[in-house]
Protein backbone atom coordinates (compact mmCIF):
# COMPACT_ATOMS: atom_id res chain seq x y z
CA UNK A 1 0.00 0.00 0.00
CA UNK A 2 0.71 3.90 0.11
CA UNK A 3 3.28 5.25 2.27
CA UNK A 4 2.15 7.90 4.69
CA UNK A 5 4.42 10.82 2.04
CA UNK A 6 2.54 9.36 -1.26
CA UNK A 7 -0.84 9.74 0.98
CA UNK A 8 -0.01 13.31 1.71
CA UNK A 9 0.90 13.63 -2.02
CA UNK A 10 -2.30 12.08 -3.79
CA UNK A 11 -4.12 13.90 -0.97
CA UNK A 12 -2.15 16.93 -2.18
CA UNK A 13 -3.05 16.23 -5.52
CA UNK A 14 -6.86 15.97 -5.38
CA UNK A 15 -7.36 19.08 -3.04
CA UNK A 16 -4.69 20.72 -5.86
CA UNK A 17 -7.48 19.95 -9.02
CA UNK A 18 -10.43 20.35 -7.08
CA UNK A 19 -9.62 24.03 -6.41
CA UNK A 20 -9.05 24.55 -9.77
CA UNK A 21 -12.22 23.37 -10.29
CA UNK A 22 -13.79 25.39 -7.85
CA UNK A 23 -12.52 28.51 -8.77
CA UNK A 24 -12.06 28.49 -12.48
CA UNK A 25 -15.88 26.66 -12.91
CA UNK A 26 -17.47 30.80 -12.36
CA UNK A 27 -15.35 32.10 -15.01
CA UNK A 28 -15.51 29.08 -17.19
CA UNK A 29 -19.08 29.31 -17.13
CA UNK A 30 -19.41 33.04 -18.20
CA UNK A 31 -16.51 32.62 -20.52
CA UNK A 32 -18.20 29.57 -22.42
CA UNK A 33 -21.80 31.50 -22.71
CA UNK A 34 -19.86 34.60 -23.87
CA UNK A 35 -17.73 33.09 -26.67
CA UNK A 36 -20.68 31.26 -27.71
CA UNK A 37 -23.09 33.93 -28.04
CA UNK A 38 -21.49 36.84 -28.62
CA UNK A 39 -21.51 38.06 -31.73
CA UNK A 40 -17.69 40.70 -32.31
CA UNK A 41 -15.14 40.74 -34.17
CA UNK A 42 -12.98 40.23 -30.98
CA UNK A 43 -14.01 37.06 -29.80
CA UNK A 44 -12.16 34.73 -32.10
CA UNK A 45 -9.46 37.03 -30.49
CA UNK A 46 -10.60 36.32 -26.55
CA UNK A 47 -10.88 32.83 -27.80
CA UNK A 48 -7.90 32.94 -28.80
CA UNK A 49 -5.98 33.75 -25.98
CA UNK A 50 -8.13 31.65 -23.46
CA UNK A 51 -6.99 28.50 -25.47
CA UNK A 52 -3.19 29.70 -25.47
CA UNK A 53 -2.43 27.53 -22.82
CA UNK A 54 -3.78 24.32 -24.42
CA UNK A 55 -1.07 24.62 -26.99
CA UNK A 56 1.99 26.77 -25.18
CA UNK A 57 4.26 24.32 -23.63
CA UNK A 58 3.30 24.17 -19.82
CA UNK A 59 6.85 24.98 -19.05
CA UNK A 60 6.25 28.23 -20.58
CA UNK A 61 2.95 29.03 -19.09
CA UNK A 62 4.39 28.49 -16.00
CA UNK A 63 7.52 31.08 -17.01
CA UNK A 64 4.78 33.46 -17.87
CA UNK A 65 2.58 32.85 -14.71
CA UNK A 66 5.63 33.48 -12.66
CA UNK A 67 6.57 36.74 -14.25
CA UNK A 68 2.88 37.43 -13.46
CA UNK A 69 2.56 36.20 -9.53
CA UNK A 70 6.54 35.92 -8.73
CA UNK A 71 8.00 38.07 -6.36
CA UNK A 72 8.63 40.64 -8.87
CA UNK A 73 5.83 40.28 -10.89
CA UNK A 74 2.87 43.19 -10.51
CA UNK A 75 0.14 40.89 -8.96
CA UNK A 76 2.96 39.24 -6.68
CA UNK A 77 4.67 42.40 -5.42
CA UNK A 78 0.66 43.89 -5.37
CA UNK A 79 -0.20 39.99 -3.00
CA UNK A 80 3.08 41.05 -1.12
CA UNK A 81 2.02 44.69 -0.46
CA UNK A 82 -1.18 43.78 0.96
CA UNK A 83 -0.61 40.34 2.75
CA UNK A 84 2.64 40.11 3.27
CA UNK A 85 2.83 37.09 1.44
CA UNK A 86 3.87 35.29 -1.54
CA UNK A 87 1.85 32.93 -4.29
CA UNK A 88 4.96 31.51 -6.00
CA UNK A 89 6.17 28.15 -4.37
CA UNK A 90 2.59 27.72 -2.05
CA UNK A 91 0.03 25.22 -2.26
CA UNK A 92 -1.85 28.44 -3.99
CA UNK A 93 0.54 28.33 -7.01
CA UNK A 94 -0.38 24.97 -7.64
CA UNK A 95 -3.72 25.58 -7.84
CA UNK A 96 -3.18 28.82 -10.13
CA UNK A 97 -0.73 26.43 -12.64
CA UNK A 98 -3.50 23.37 -12.75
CA UNK A 99 -6.37 25.99 -13.25
CA UNK A 100 -4.83 27.77 -15.92
CA UNK A 101 -3.63 24.86 -17.77
CA UNK A 102 -7.16 23.34 -17.59
CA UNK A 103 -9.21 26.22 -18.15
CA UNK A 104 -9.49 26.04 -22.36
CA UNK A 105 -10.52 22.50 -21.61
CA UNK A 106 -13.58 23.53 -19.47
CA UNK A 107 -14.41 26.39 -21.69
CA UNK A 108 -14.09 24.44 -24.83
CA UNK A 109 -16.68 21.73 -23.18
CA UNK A 110 -18.91 24.63 -22.27
CA UNK A 111 -18.86 26.54 -25.38
CA UNK A 112 -19.58 23.58 -27.26
CA UNK A 113 -22.79 22.89 -25.08
CA UNK A 114 -24.08 26.60 -24.98
CA UNK A 115 -23.60 26.69 -28.49
CA UNK A 116 -26.07 23.33 -28.69
CA UNK A 117 -29.15 25.08 -26.65
CA UNK A 118 -31.42 26.57 -29.50
CA UNK A 119 -31.20 30.34 -28.90
CA UNK A 120 -35.24 30.48 -29.57
CA UNK A 121 -35.78 28.78 -26.36
CA UNK A 122 -33.89 31.80 -25.00
CA UNK A 123 -35.75 34.24 -26.66
CA UNK A 124 -39.63 32.74 -25.74
CA UNK A 125 -38.26 32.63 -22.15
CA UNK A 126 -37.75 36.40 -22.52
CA UNK A 127 -40.70 36.58 -23.83
CA UNK A 128 -42.43 35.30 -21.37
CA UNK A 129 -41.26 37.72 -18.76
CA UNK A 130 -37.79 36.22 -17.63
CA UNK A 131 -34.93 38.50 -17.99
CA UNK A 132 -30.97 37.77 -19.73
CA UNK A 133 -29.84 36.46 -16.45
CA UNK A 134 -33.10 34.19 -15.15
CA UNK A 135 -33.27 32.95 -18.52
CA UNK A 136 -29.54 31.95 -18.43
CA UNK A 137 -29.91 30.36 -14.84
CA UNK A 138 -33.43 28.70 -15.85
CA UNK A 139 -32.88 27.67 -19.51
CA UNK A 140 -29.07 28.02 -20.98
CA UNK A 141 -27.72 26.44 -17.83
CA UNK A 142 -29.12 23.65 -17.32
CA UNK A 143 -29.96 22.41 -20.77
CA UNK A 144 -25.63 22.95 -20.95
CA UNK A 145 -24.87 21.48 -18.10
CA UNK A 146 -23.94 18.15 -19.57
CA UNK A 147 -21.18 20.12 -21.20
CA UNK A 148 -20.50 21.87 -17.83
CA UNK A 149 -19.70 18.56 -16.34
CA UNK A 150 -18.12 17.41 -19.01
CA UNK A 151 -15.76 20.55 -19.02
CA UNK A 152 -15.20 20.59 -15.21
CA UNK A 153 -14.09 16.95 -15.23
CA UNK A 154 -11.93 17.18 -18.06
CA UNK A 155 -10.33 20.28 -16.52
CA UNK A 156 -9.64 18.24 -12.63
CA UNK A 157 -8.41 15.65 -15.14
CA UNK A 158 -6.05 17.67 -16.92
CA UNK A 159 -4.92 19.82 -13.36
CA UNK A 160 -4.31 16.24 -11.84
CA UNK A 161 -1.60 15.49 -14.81
CA UNK A 162 -0.25 19.22 -14.69
CA UNK A 163 3.44 19.10 -14.06
CA UNK A 164 5.57 21.55 -16.41
CA UNK A 165 3.57 24.92 -15.20
CA UNK A 166 3.47 23.45 -11.51
CA UNK A 167 7.17 22.69 -11.28
CA UNK A 168 8.18 26.42 -12.72
CA UNK A 169 5.70 27.98 -10.76
CA UNK A 170 5.57 26.45 -6.94
CA UNK A 171 8.60 24.09 -7.34
CA UNK A 172 8.80 20.89 -5.51
CA UNK A 173 8.19 21.43 -1.75
CA UNK A 174 7.28 17.89 -0.08
CA UNK A 175 3.76 18.62 2.00
CA UNK A 176 3.22 22.30 -0.17
CA UNK A 177 3.46 21.46 -3.77
CA UNK A 178 4.74 18.02 -4.56
CA UNK A 179 2.27 16.59 -5.86
CA UNK A 180 1.56 13.05 -7.95
CA UNK A 181 3.35 14.15 -11.16
CA UNK A 182 6.63 16.12 -9.55
CA UNK A 183 6.82 12.97 -6.91
CA UNK A 184 6.65 10.77 -9.56
CA UNK A 185 10.06 12.64 -11.34
CA UNK A 186 11.21 13.08 -7.84
CA UNK A 187 11.20 9.34 -7.38
CA UNK A 188 12.12 8.61 -10.77
CA UNK A 189 15.30 10.32 -10.26
CA UNK A 190 16.20 8.82 -6.49
CA UNK A 191 17.97 5.35 -6.44
CA UNK A 192 15.08 3.24 -4.59
CA UNK A 193 12.05 5.09 -6.02
CA UNK A 194 10.84 2.59 -8.59
CA UNK A 195 8.10 0.82 -6.10
CA UNK A 196 7.23 4.37 -5.54
CA UNK A 197 6.69 5.41 -8.72
CA UNK A 198 4.58 2.07 -9.70
CA UNK A 199 2.30 3.04 -6.66
CA UNK A 200 1.84 6.26 -8.21
CA UNK A 201 1.38 5.67 -11.63
CA UNK A 202 -1.10 3.33 -10.70
CA UNK A 203 -3.28 5.87 -8.54
CA UNK A 204 -2.74 8.03 -11.24
CA UNK A 205 -4.27 6.18 -13.70
CA UNK A 206 -7.23 4.84 -12.01
CA UNK A 207 -7.79 8.80 -10.58
CA UNK A 208 -8.02 9.91 -14.06
CA UNK A 209 -10.02 6.84 -15.21
CA UNK A 210 -12.79 7.54 -12.33
CA UNK A 211 -13.13 10.74 -13.56
CA UNK A 212 -13.64 10.01 -16.98
CA UNK A 213 -16.15 7.63 -16.13
CA UNK A 214 -18.04 9.95 -13.60
CA UNK A 215 -18.10 12.78 -15.85
CA UNK A 216 -19.44 9.67 -18.77
CA UNK A 217 -22.00 8.66 -16.31
CA UNK A 218 -23.09 12.15 -15.37
CA UNK A 219 -23.55 13.80 -18.48
CA UNK A 220 -25.94 10.75 -19.74
CA UNK A 221 -27.44 11.37 -16.96
CA UNK A 222 -28.21 14.85 -17.17
CA UNK A 223 -29.60 13.76 -21.02
CA UNK A 224 -31.86 11.42 -20.03
CA UNK A 225 -33.35 13.79 -17.63
CA UNK A 226 -33.55 16.50 -20.06
CA UNK A 227 -35.67 14.10 -22.45
CA UNK A 228 -33.64 14.21 -25.10
CA UNK B 1 -56.90 46.76 -27.12
CA UNK B 2 -54.96 48.60 -29.98
CA UNK B 3 -51.23 48.39 -31.52
CA UNK B 4 -49.70 51.28 -33.56
CA UNK B 5 -46.17 50.74 -35.13
CA UNK B 6 -44.13 52.35 -37.60
CA UNK B 7 -41.08 49.92 -38.23
CA UNK B 8 -37.65 50.43 -40.61
CA UNK B 9 -35.91 47.99 -40.49
CA UNK B 10 -33.12 46.79 -43.15
CA UNK B 11 -30.69 43.93 -42.58
CA UNK B 12 -29.17 41.69 -45.14
CA UNK B 13 -30.47 43.11 -48.29
CA UNK B 14 -33.96 43.20 -47.11
CA UNK B 15 -36.14 46.21 -46.09
CA UNK B 16 -38.91 46.35 -43.83
CA UNK B 17 -41.31 49.49 -43.67
CA UNK B 18 -44.11 49.28 -42.15
CA UNK B 19 -46.95 51.82 -40.78
CA UNK B 20 -50.09 51.19 -39.32
CA UNK B 21 -52.71 51.37 -36.86
CA UNK B 22 -55.27 48.90 -35.49
CA UNK B 23 -57.89 48.62 -32.58
CA UNK B 24 -57.78 44.21 -33.39
CA UNK B 25 -58.90 42.83 -31.11
CA UNK B 26 -57.07 40.23 -33.33
CA UNK B 27 -54.61 41.58 -36.01
CA UNK B 28 -53.61 39.15 -38.85
CA UNK B 29 -50.50 39.63 -40.41
CA UNK B 30 -51.07 38.00 -44.01
CA UNK B 31 -47.82 37.64 -46.80
CA UNK B 32 -45.81 35.08 -48.51
CA UNK B 33 -42.98 33.61 -46.97
CA UNK B 34 -40.41 36.48 -46.74
CA UNK B 35 -42.70 39.34 -47.05
CA UNK B 36 -41.63 40.45 -43.76
CA UNK B 37 -44.08 39.32 -41.23
CA UNK B 38 -41.91 37.38 -38.85
CA UNK B 39 -39.68 40.07 -39.07
CA UNK B 40 -42.58 42.56 -38.11
CA UNK B 41 -43.38 40.43 -35.18
CA UNK B 42 -40.25 40.12 -33.34
CA UNK B 43 -39.63 43.66 -33.78
CA UNK B 44 -42.98 44.54 -31.57
CA UNK B 45 -41.92 41.45 -29.39
CA UNK B 46 -38.77 43.14 -28.42
CA UNK B 47 -36.89 40.04 -30.10
CA UNK B 48 -35.42 42.31 -32.77
CA UNK B 49 -34.07 45.83 -32.37
CA UNK B 50 -34.99 47.88 -35.11
CA UNK B 51 -33.06 50.64 -36.26
CA UNK B 52 -35.98 53.24 -36.80
CA UNK B 53 -39.26 52.25 -35.10
CA UNK B 54 -41.72 53.55 -32.76
CA UNK B 55 -44.46 50.60 -31.45
CA UNK B 56 -46.93 51.14 -28.74
CA UNK B 57 -49.52 48.31 -27.35
CA UNK B 58 -52.69 49.78 -25.77
CA UNK B 59 -50.81 53.34 -26.02
CA UNK B 60 -48.07 52.45 -23.93
CA UNK B 61 -44.70 52.82 -25.86
CA UNK B 62 -42.41 49.74 -25.66
CA UNK B 63 -40.18 51.36 -28.80
CA UNK B 64 -38.54 54.45 -29.51
CA UNK B 65 -35.92 54.56 -31.48
CA UNK B 66 -33.25 56.12 -32.36
CA UNK B 67 -32.73 57.83 -29.10
CA UNK B 68 -36.11 57.06 -27.34
CA UNK B 69 -37.93 54.13 -25.07
CA UNK B 70 -36.44 50.60 -25.21
CA UNK B 71 -38.59 48.31 -23.43
CA UNK B 72 -36.91 44.80 -23.02
CA UNK B 73 -38.90 41.55 -24.53
CA UNK B 74 -39.39 40.36 -20.95
CA UNK B 75 -41.21 43.63 -20.15
CA UNK B 76 -43.53 43.81 -22.57
CA UNK B 77 -46.03 41.27 -21.30
CA UNK B 78 -46.37 40.27 -24.99
CA UNK B 79 -45.76 36.61 -25.09
CA UNK B 80 -44.85 34.73 -28.31
CA UNK B 81 -45.89 31.28 -29.86
CA UNK B 82 -44.40 30.00 -33.00
CA UNK B 83 -44.54 27.34 -35.20
CA UNK B 84 -42.20 25.33 -33.30
CA UNK B 85 -43.63 25.06 -29.80
CA UNK B 86 -40.59 25.33 -28.19
CA UNK B 87 -40.85 23.76 -24.82
CA UNK B 88 -38.36 23.84 -22.18
CA UNK B 89 -37.28 20.13 -22.91
CA UNK B 90 -35.55 19.95 -19.28
CA UNK B 91 -38.68 20.65 -17.01
CA UNK B 92 -41.96 19.06 -17.05
CA UNK B 93 -45.49 19.54 -18.67
CA UNK B 94 -46.37 21.72 -16.18
CA UNK B 95 -43.28 23.58 -15.11
CA UNK B 96 -43.53 24.60 -18.75
CA UNK B 97 -46.98 25.88 -18.14
CA UNK B 98 -45.99 27.94 -14.75
CA UNK B 99 -42.57 29.49 -16.43
CA UNK B 100 -43.72 32.63 -16.74
CA UNK B 101 -43.28 34.91 -13.33
CA UNK B 102 -46.36 34.53 -11.60
CA UNK B 103 -47.77 32.37 -14.07
CA UNK B 104 -47.85 29.55 -10.77
CA UNK B 105 -50.26 31.55 -8.95
CA UNK B 106 -52.04 32.03 -12.10
CA UNK B 107 -52.75 28.31 -12.66
CA UNK B 108 -54.48 28.17 -9.30
CA UNK B 109 -56.80 31.20 -10.17
CA UNK B 110 -60.04 30.33 -11.70
CA UNK B 111 -58.80 32.55 -14.90
CA UNK B 112 -55.56 29.75 -14.99
CA UNK B 113 -58.34 26.65 -14.97
CA UNK B 114 -60.25 27.84 -17.66
CA UNK B 115 -56.97 28.25 -19.74
CA UNK B 116 -56.73 24.69 -19.12
CA UNK B 117 -59.73 23.86 -19.58
CA UNK B 118 -60.30 25.74 -22.62
CA UNK B 119 -56.68 24.27 -23.96
CA UNK B 120 -57.43 20.61 -22.90
CA UNK B 121 -54.25 20.77 -20.98
CA UNK B 122 -55.12 18.72 -17.95
CA UNK B 123 -54.27 15.39 -19.30
CA UNK B 124 -50.98 16.26 -19.95
CA UNK B 125 -50.04 17.98 -16.91
CA UNK B 126 -48.36 15.62 -15.73
CA UNK B 127 -46.69 13.97 -18.97
CA UNK B 128 -42.62 15.06 -20.37
CA UNK B 129 -42.82 17.32 -23.31
CA UNK B 130 -40.78 14.90 -25.21
CA UNK B 131 -43.61 12.45 -24.85
CA UNK B 132 -46.41 14.65 -26.46
CA UNK B 133 -47.33 15.26 -29.66
CA UNK B 134 -47.38 18.13 -31.96
CA UNK B 135 -50.78 19.56 -31.73
CA UNK B 136 -50.57 18.99 -27.70
CA UNK B 137 -47.13 20.40 -27.44
CA UNK B 138 -48.92 23.87 -29.28
CA UNK B 139 -51.42 23.39 -26.79
CA UNK B 140 -48.81 23.29 -24.35
CA UNK B 141 -47.50 26.53 -25.74
CA UNK B 142 -50.30 28.14 -26.32
CA UNK B 143 -51.24 27.72 -22.35
CA UNK B 144 -47.86 28.62 -21.36
CA UNK B 145 -48.05 31.92 -23.37
CA UNK B 146 -51.49 32.59 -21.49
CA UNK B 147 -50.54 31.82 -18.12
CA UNK B 148 -47.82 34.44 -18.43
CA UNK B 149 -51.23 36.91 -18.81
CA UNK B 150 -49.61 39.08 -21.47
CA UNK B 151 -51.76 42.18 -22.93
CA UNK B 152 -51.47 40.50 -26.13
CA UNK B 153 -50.81 37.66 -27.64
CA UNK B 154 -48.22 37.11 -31.00
CA UNK B 155 -48.69 33.98 -32.57
CA UNK B 156 -46.16 33.49 -35.90
CA UNK B 157 -47.71 30.79 -37.99
CA UNK B 158 -48.79 28.48 -34.56
CA UNK B 159 -50.23 26.17 -37.17
CA UNK B 160 -47.88 25.69 -39.56
CA UNK B 161 -45.67 22.94 -38.49
CA UNK B 162 -49.21 20.55 -38.11
CA UNK B 163 -50.99 18.42 -40.53
CA UNK B 164 -54.19 19.96 -42.43
CA UNK B 165 -56.57 17.77 -39.22
CA UNK B 166 -54.01 19.61 -36.33
CA UNK B 167 -53.97 22.94 -37.92
CA UNK B 168 -57.61 22.76 -37.83
CA UNK B 169 -57.83 21.96 -34.54
CA UNK B 170 -55.51 24.37 -32.91
CA UNK B 171 -57.13 27.36 -35.40
CA UNK B 172 -60.51 26.09 -32.87
CA UNK B 173 -58.45 26.70 -30.16
CA UNK B 174 -57.43 30.05 -30.72
CA UNK B 175 -60.80 30.70 -31.95
CA UNK B 176 -62.43 29.52 -28.41
CA UNK B 177 -59.20 31.57 -26.35
CA UNK B 178 -60.91 34.47 -28.32
CA UNK B 179 -63.69 33.66 -27.97
CA UNK B 180 -63.72 32.88 -23.81
CA UNK B 181 -61.03 34.24 -23.02
CA UNK B 182 -60.84 37.69 -24.70
CA UNK B 183 -57.35 37.90 -25.68
CA UNK B 184 -55.77 40.33 -28.04
CA UNK B 185 -53.69 38.82 -30.67
CA UNK B 186 -50.88 39.39 -33.48
CA UNK B 187 -51.20 36.83 -35.54
CA UNK B 188 -48.97 36.43 -38.45
CA UNK B 189 -50.08 33.77 -41.29
CA UNK B 190 -49.97 32.63 -44.69
CA UNK B 191 -53.69 30.58 -44.96
CA UNK B 192 -56.10 32.87 -45.71
CA UNK B 193 -58.74 30.58 -44.22
CA UNK B 194 -57.18 31.09 -40.74
CA UNK B 195 -56.90 35.17 -41.33
CA UNK B 196 -60.55 35.08 -42.11
CA UNK B 197 -61.68 32.62 -39.32
CA UNK B 198 -59.60 34.24 -36.80
CA UNK B 199 -58.55 38.21 -37.66
CA UNK B 200 -60.94 41.13 -37.24
CA UNK B 201 -58.48 43.61 -38.98
CA UNK B 202 -55.61 42.80 -40.96
CA UNK B 203 -52.20 44.07 -42.88
CA UNK B 204 -51.14 42.15 -45.72
CA UNK B 205 -47.28 42.78 -46.37
CA UNK B 206 -45.50 41.87 -49.29
CA UNK B 207 -41.36 42.63 -50.08
CA UNK B 208 -41.41 44.27 -46.57
CA UNK B 209 -44.04 46.91 -47.29
CA UNK B 210 -47.58 47.43 -46.52
CA UNK B 211 -49.62 47.05 -49.59
CA UNK B 212 -53.01 46.95 -47.81
CA UNK B 213 -55.17 47.23 -44.19
CA UNK B 214 -59.10 46.16 -43.74
CA UNK B 215 -61.32 43.21 -42.28
CA UNK B 216 -59.69 40.15 -43.79
CA UNK B 217 -63.10 39.82 -45.90
CA UNK B 218 -62.96 42.96 -47.72
CA UNK B 219 -58.88 43.23 -48.34
CA UNK B 220 -58.89 39.25 -49.36
CA UNK B 221 -61.83 39.89 -51.31
CA UNK B 222 -59.72 40.96 -54.25
CA UNK B 223 -56.42 38.81 -54.01
CA UNK B 224 -55.40 40.11 -57.50
CA UNK B 225 -55.03 43.82 -56.69
CA UNK B 226 -52.74 43.34 -53.80
CA UNK B 227 -50.70 40.57 -55.47
CA UNK B 228 -51.88 37.61 -53.24
CA UNK B 229 -53.58 35.64 -55.40
CA UNK B 230 -51.18 32.97 -55.47
CA UNK B 231 -51.36 32.99 -51.30
CA UNK B 232 -54.87 33.20 -51.07
CA UNK B 233 -54.92 30.47 -53.93
CA UNK B 234 -58.49 31.28 -55.19
CA UNK B 235 -59.66 34.51 -57.39
CA UNK B 236 -62.55 35.29 -55.40
CA UNK B 237 -62.70 34.47 -51.20
CA UNK B 238 -66.14 35.37 -49.61
CA UNK B 239 -67.10 35.06 -46.45
CA UNK B 240 -71.07 34.46 -46.06
CA UNK B 241 -74.01 32.80 -43.75
CA UNK B 242 -75.54 30.11 -44.03
CA UNK B 243 -79.13 30.04 -45.14
CA UNK B 244 -80.35 26.63 -44.99
CA UNK B 245 -79.09 22.68 -45.71
CA UNK B 246 -80.77 20.93 -48.93
CA UNK B 247 -79.60 17.48 -47.63
CA UNK B 248 -81.94 15.77 -50.60
CA UNK B 249 -80.47 18.33 -53.02
CA UNK B 250 -76.94 17.59 -51.79
CA UNK B 251 -76.33 21.43 -51.15
CA UNK B 252 -76.17 23.76 -48.46
CA UNK B 253 -77.55 27.26 -49.64
CA UNK B 254 -75.56 30.53 -48.41
CA UNK B 255 -76.52 33.80 -48.95
CA UNK B 256 -74.66 35.75 -51.87
CA UNK B 257 -75.79 39.28 -52.21
CA UNK B 258 -79.77 38.70 -51.51
CA UNK B 259 -79.58 35.17 -53.62
CA UNK B 260 -78.52 31.85 -52.77
CA UNK B 261 -75.66 29.94 -53.64
CA UNK B 262 -76.20 26.44 -53.55
CA UNK B 263 -72.46 25.41 -52.52
CA UNK B 264 -71.49 21.47 -51.42
CA UNK B 265 -73.33 20.42 -48.37
CA UNK B 266 -71.22 21.37 -44.72
CA UNK B 267 -71.48 20.84 -40.96
CA UNK B 268 -71.73 24.63 -39.98
CA UNK B 269 -74.95 25.42 -38.81
CA UNK B 270 -77.58 28.16 -39.77
CA UNK B 271 -76.62 31.70 -39.25
CA UNK B 272 -73.00 30.78 -39.39
CA UNK B 273 -70.36 32.29 -41.70
CA UNK B 274 -68.03 29.83 -43.82
CA UNK B 275 -65.19 31.06 -46.01
CA UNK B 276 -65.80 29.94 -49.84
CA UNK B 277 -63.26 30.60 -52.58
CA UNK B 278 -64.42 31.25 -55.97
CA UNK B 279 -62.24 30.78 -59.07
CA UNK B 280 -62.51 33.72 -61.85
CA UNK B 281 -62.56 30.57 -64.68
CA UNK B 282 -65.14 28.76 -62.84
CA UNK B 283 -67.67 31.37 -63.61
CA UNK B 284 -69.30 31.31 -66.69
CA UNK B 285 -71.38 34.19 -68.24
CA UNK B 286 -74.47 34.65 -70.01
CA UNK B 287 -76.65 37.10 -70.98
CA UNK B 288 -80.10 35.70 -70.62
CA UNK B 289 -81.30 33.08 -67.40
CA UNK B 290 -80.51 29.65 -69.19
CA UNK B 291 -82.69 27.09 -69.32
CA UNK B 292 -82.42 23.40 -68.25
CA UNK B 293 -78.85 23.66 -66.60
CA UNK B 294 -76.99 21.68 -64.35
CA UNK B 295 -75.29 23.89 -62.58
CA UNK B 296 -77.44 25.15 -59.59
CA UNK B 297 -76.10 28.19 -59.63
CA UNK B 298 -77.79 31.48 -62.20
CA UNK B 299 -77.05 34.59 -60.17
CA UNK B 300 -78.53 37.77 -61.98
CA UNK B 301 -75.37 39.82 -61.68
CA UNK B 302 -73.93 43.83 -62.95
CA UNK B 303 -70.47 44.33 -65.00
CA UNK B 304 -68.96 46.93 -63.18
CA UNK B 305 -65.47 46.85 -64.76
CA UNK B 306 -63.50 45.08 -67.87
CA UNK B 307 -60.20 44.76 -67.84
CA UNK B 308 -58.47 42.99 -71.21
CA UNK B 309 -55.28 41.53 -70.67
CA UNK B 310 -52.98 39.54 -73.32
CA UNK B 311 -55.23 36.76 -73.99
CA UNK B 312 -58.11 36.86 -71.08
CA UNK B 313 -60.59 39.46 -70.26
CA UNK B 314 -61.23 40.14 -66.51
CA UNK B 315 -65.01 41.06 -65.72
CA UNK B 316 -65.79 42.48 -62.47
CA UNK B 317 -69.46 41.44 -61.06
CA UNK B 318 -71.60 42.74 -58.79
CA UNK B 319 -74.36 40.36 -56.98
CA UNK B 320 -76.24 42.65 -54.50
CA UNK B 321 -73.43 44.23 -52.50
CA UNK B 322 -70.60 41.26 -52.97
CA UNK B 323 -68.22 41.77 -55.92
CA UNK B 324 -67.01 38.74 -57.78
CA UNK B 325 -64.32 38.53 -60.55
CA UNK B 326 -65.02 36.23 -63.54
CA UNK B 327 -62.61 35.39 -66.78
CA UNK B 328 -63.79 34.78 -70.02
CA UNK B 329 -61.82 34.21 -73.41
CA UNK B 330 -61.41 38.04 -75.78
CA UNK B 331 -63.66 36.36 -77.96
CA UNK B 332 -66.42 35.48 -75.36
CA UNK B 333 -66.58 38.96 -74.45
CA UNK B 334 -66.57 40.51 -77.86
CA UNK B 335 -69.60 37.89 -78.68
CA UNK B 336 -71.75 38.47 -75.41
CA UNK B 337 -70.66 42.33 -76.15
CA UNK B 338 -70.29 42.96 -72.41
CA UNK B 339 -69.70 46.33 -71.41
CA UNK B 340 -69.60 48.35 -68.18
CA UNK B 341 -73.15 48.47 -66.96
CA UNK B 342 -74.17 45.35 -68.64
CA UNK B 343 -76.74 43.22 -66.69
CA UNK B 344 -75.75 39.29 -67.37
CA UNK B 345 -76.21 35.84 -65.27
CA UNK B 346 -73.17 34.54 -63.54
CA UNK B 347 -73.71 30.46 -63.84
CA UNK B 348 -71.74 29.24 -60.98
CA UNK B 349 -71.40 24.86 -60.18
CA UNK B 350 -71.84 23.82 -56.91
CA UNK B 351 -68.51 22.12 -57.28
CA UNK B 352 -67.04 25.18 -57.64
CA UNK B 353 -67.60 27.24 -54.95
CA UNK B 354 -64.51 25.76 -52.85
CA UNK B 355 -65.21 25.56 -48.82
CA UNK B 356 -62.17 27.17 -47.42
CA UNK B 357 -63.90 26.16 -43.73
Amino acid sequence: MLTEPEIEVVRLSALVAGWSVAVSIVPGILLGWLLARWRSPLRALLQGTVMLPLVLPPVVTGFLLLALVGRSGPLGSAWEAVTGGRIAYTTGACVIAAAVVGFPLMVEGIRLSVLGVDPKLEMVSRSLGRGRLSTFLRVTLPLALPGVIGGAVLSFARALGEFGATIVLAGNIEGETRTIPVAVYTLMNSTDGEAGVMRLVAVSVAMSLAALLAAGWLARRQRAKAGR
Amino acid sequence: MSIEARVHHAFRGFTLDVKFESAGPVVGVFGASGSGKTTLLNCVAGLIKPRDAKIAVNTRVVCNRPGGTWTPPERRKLAIVTQDPLLFPHLSTRANLTYAPGAADALESDSGWKIIDVLRLKPLLQRNPGNLSGGEKQRVALGRALLSKPEMLLLDEPTSALDAELAREVLALLLEVKRSLSVAMLFVTHKAGELMALADDCIVLSEGKLVAQGPPVQVLSKPRAIGVANLVGVDNLLRLNVVRHDEEGGVTLLDLGGHDLAAPLCAAEAGQQVSVGLYADEIMLCLESPAGLSARNALPCRVTQIDAMDHEVLVNLRIGATDLLARITPGAAAELGLDKDTQAVAVIKTAACHLLG
